[in-house]
């Protein structure tokens, strides 16, 4: 396991009015490493997920990335989104642009490329999710599966170097789920650093370096995919694996 | 950056208000020889447009002899009698001739000239002869047009005879109104119902003058007193001169002036007036332009306001949004030309407060439906687009509006129109646009429904190609 710790969350709180939905969670993400975050509907963990881009605002608590405090209004979130890539559940692909436009829009935009290499960096990334054949195509022709891996592609353009998965395959027809994870698995191959909320428990087994069950806005458990399959010790999660392994 | 969005948004509400400033500060600078006087646009003989669009009658003749006389110059404009009245009150205006009887209760906000026209109310009914008395009154209608002397006399009797009162602006309306038999009867000025009857009007005068009132120009109290001093010695010497004779007898006199000869087919109506619906009908389409610019541009910004992640600007959005669509636009077009100026003592040219007017009023329309075309954008788009890095402000330009204005064009279509329709609306504070125009020509030939008719179809052309522009830009847009 490598040392340097890309992440590091401490006592998270969140608050939506009376209702408490992160209890003080505290967590550190190393380089490289793949996360993988399971817990019942409503534990908290896409919450969790999406403050550690500030889509959410943590009530309190801090978030450390690269040296800089997310959790700090005083910190240009703008700049630390750069390097946090972000895969929704629901794809949220831009249906005003083109699969193309999609993926280069935000190095564009933020002067990051011209649009010569953006266009070059498109064709790559698509290569790399296996849609460069869908380049000039509306968003709207694509299947789901189609669209969560141009997503993915979208998210890598501004080359970050953490990847948040929250659910990306939840909103897939079964028959996609497999090409959209098999991105996700090269992904991990090549070392990026990733934080995945799934139900998929046969990525977290295969793919990831540690498993952590979130319940109740707290982590009840976490592990090795070995340990937490295989060892559970906490009831929750016992029973939750009861749940989600013996459909 | 977010900040970097919302100081362009407030850029431009401060542009907004430099227009708006800009508008009320825009008031025509006044020689001190040319006087602004304002009258009604529908009161023959005193004052009435002829068949060349031009206005006369005795009022206008007189002014312009007295004008003449006393070496100044004079600006008629004509309006409607309740604006002409509250044009002077609110120092819109220097003077008011329009007719206007003297009375006690107008001598407390108006100082009045010497009386250059005794007049006196009568009352006029359908030839039939069943209605010849004021005693036949009971339990029916009587039309009277508003603040005129006939009303305040139908105010003064009506408990006695027992007669109910309507009130109509126009004279034409009120006639119309005996005509049809939905009021028994109506009270007018007599040298004007003796020439209405003249023009054809199917109505008799059945009753002796009474009431007799003096007709005063008048000027607001305490303020332009040289120019009430001019025009009580202009009228002494036009009266001393036989001026005033010849200019009373030309309106009232066996062979005046009179419009009956003239052909009254649609096609003759629209040969005589073109010239005056054409004029109408530029005003109308020029108001409707200026207005759809404004208003766009203040609906768009009011929009953004109400969806920046700013409370106090979303607060302001809301507000402008309730205030503005709140208010009846003929109240927001009074309020804004005739209530202002009282308040802050500047004038305001009308066609400025009729755009200020519709700016404000389908201005908040439109910022509602851009605010709700935004919102109506899946806040996962946003999301994505903030997750990449990019600042609020791009987001919205880049992701946000192209999908949200799609779901507005059809408000946007829908909305121009309804400006174009309520344009018709400002004709209450005196814009001589095409309704405004169509009362004139009335008010002269009382052809009320051919006049009304030819008006319709070209209110429904314009909007026929108004709506063909906005299908073409629809689908330019949609490409």
């Amino acid at each position: 396991m490598n040392t340097k710790i890309k992440v590091r969350v401490s006592n998270l709180v969140k608050n939506f009015g009376d209702n408490k939905v992160l209890k003080g969670i505290n967590m550190e993400v190393h380089d490289n490493e793949v996360v993988v975050v399971i817990g019942p509907s409503g534990s908290g963990k896409s919450t969790f997920l999406r403050n550690l881009n500030r889509l959410e605002a943590p009530t309190s608590g801090s978030i450390v990335i690269d040296d800089m405090d997310i959790a700090d209004p005083k910190t240009d979130i703008n700049k630390v989104r750069e390097n946090i890539g972000m895969v929704f559940q629901h794809f949220n692909l831009f249906s005003n642009l083109s699969v193309s436009e999609n993926v280069m829009l935000a190095p564009v935009e933020l002067k990051k490329r011209t649009k010569t290499e953006a266009a070059k960096q498109a064709h790559d990334l698509l290569n790399m999710v296996g849609l460069d054949s869908k380049f000039n195509a509306t968003v709207q022709s694509l299947s789901g599966g189609q669209q969560q891996r141009v997503a993915i592609a979208r998210a890598l353009a501004m080359n970050p170097n953490v990847m948040l998965f929250d659910e990306p395959t939840s909103a897939l027809d079964p028959e996609m789920v497999g090409d959209v994870l098999a991105v996700m698995k090269q992904l991990a191959k090549q070392g990026m650093t990733m934080i995945v909320v799934t139900h998929e428990m046969g990525f977290a087994k295969e793919v990831a370096d540690r498993v952590v069950f979130v319940d109740d806005g707290n982590i009840q458990e976490q592990g090795t995919p070995d340990e937490m399959f295989n060892h559970p010790q906490n009831p929750h999660l016992q029973d939750f694996l009861d749940k989600v392994l013996n459909v | 950056m977010k900040r970097h969005f919302v100081s362009v948004v407030s850029g431009l509400a401060v542009l907004i208000a430099m227009f708006v400033t800009f508008g009320l500060g825009a008031t025509p600078a006044k020689a001190t020889t040319t006087y602004q006087v304002a009258t009604d646009s529908t009161f023959p003989p005193f004052e009435f447009a002829n068949s060349h669009n031009k206005y006369v009658g005795i009022d206008i003749d007189l002014l312009h002899a007295i004008a003449k006389d006393q070496g100044f110059k004079v600006n008629i404009k004509p309006t409607s009698f309740n604006s002409a009245i509250q044009s002077v009150q609110s120092g819109q205006m220097d003077g008011v001739i329009a007719g206007m009887s003297i009375t006690k209760e107008r001598e407390a906000t108006f100082d009045f000239s010497k009386p250059y026209f005794m007049s006196g109310v009568v009352m006029a009914a359908k030839p039939n002869g069943k209605i010849t008395k004021l005693s036949q009154l009971r339990g029916k209608r009587v039309a009277v047009k508003t603040g005129t002397s006939g009303a305040q006399y139908a105010q003064s009797i009506h408990k006695e005879y027992g007669f109910k009162i309507v009130t109509f602006d126009e004279s034409n309306d009120m006639y119309q109104d005996v005509l049809t038999g939905n009021s028994a009867a109506c009270f007018e000025d007599s040298p004007v119902m003796r020439y209405a009857v003249r023009q054809g009007t199917k109505l008799k005068i059945y009753t002796k003058p009474t009431l007799n009132g003096p007709y005063g120009f008048a000027v607001k109290k305490g303020h332009n007193q040289k120019l009430l001093r001019m025009f009580n010695n202009g009228l002494a010497d036009l009266k001393s001169n036989g001026e005033y004779a010849r200019i009373t007898r030309h309106y009232l006199g066996a062979k005046g002036s009179s419009d009956t000869t003239s052909d009254r087919t649609f096609l003759g109506l629209l040969k005589q007036n073109k010239g005056a619906l054409l004029s109408g009908f530029e005003q109308t389409v020029w108001l409707t332009v200026v207005a759809i610019f404004f208003a766009t541009l203040f609906g768009v910004i009011v929009g953004l306001l109400g969806v920046v992640p700013n409370k106090f600007f979303n607060g302001l959005s809301t507000t402008l949004i309730y205030i503005f669509r709140g208010l009846p636009l003929l109240v927001l077009a009074l309020f804004i030309y005739t209530g202002i100026p009282s308040l802050t003592g500047s004038k305001i040219p009308a066609f400025v407060a009729g755009t200020i007017t519709l700016m404000f009023n389908e201005g908040a329309y439109i910022a509602a439906f851009v605010k709700g075309g935004i919102n109506a954008v899946d806040d996962g788009q946003m999301e994505a687009a903030r997750s990449l890095g990019l600042p609020f402000g791009k987001a919205m330009r880049r992701v946000i509006l192209p999908q949200g204005i799609r779901i507005m064009i059809p408000s946007f279509i829908n909305q121009f129109i309804i400006t174009l329709k309520d344009t018709s609306i400002l004709s209450i504070i005196g814009i001589i646009e095409l309704t405004q125009t169509g009362k004139i020509i009335i008010a002269r030939n009382l052809e009320g429904f051919k006049v009304w008719t030819i008006i319709a179809i070209i209110y429904l052309i314009v909007i026929t190609l108004l709506t063909w522009l906005s299908n073409w830009v629809e689908r330019r847009i949609r490409l």
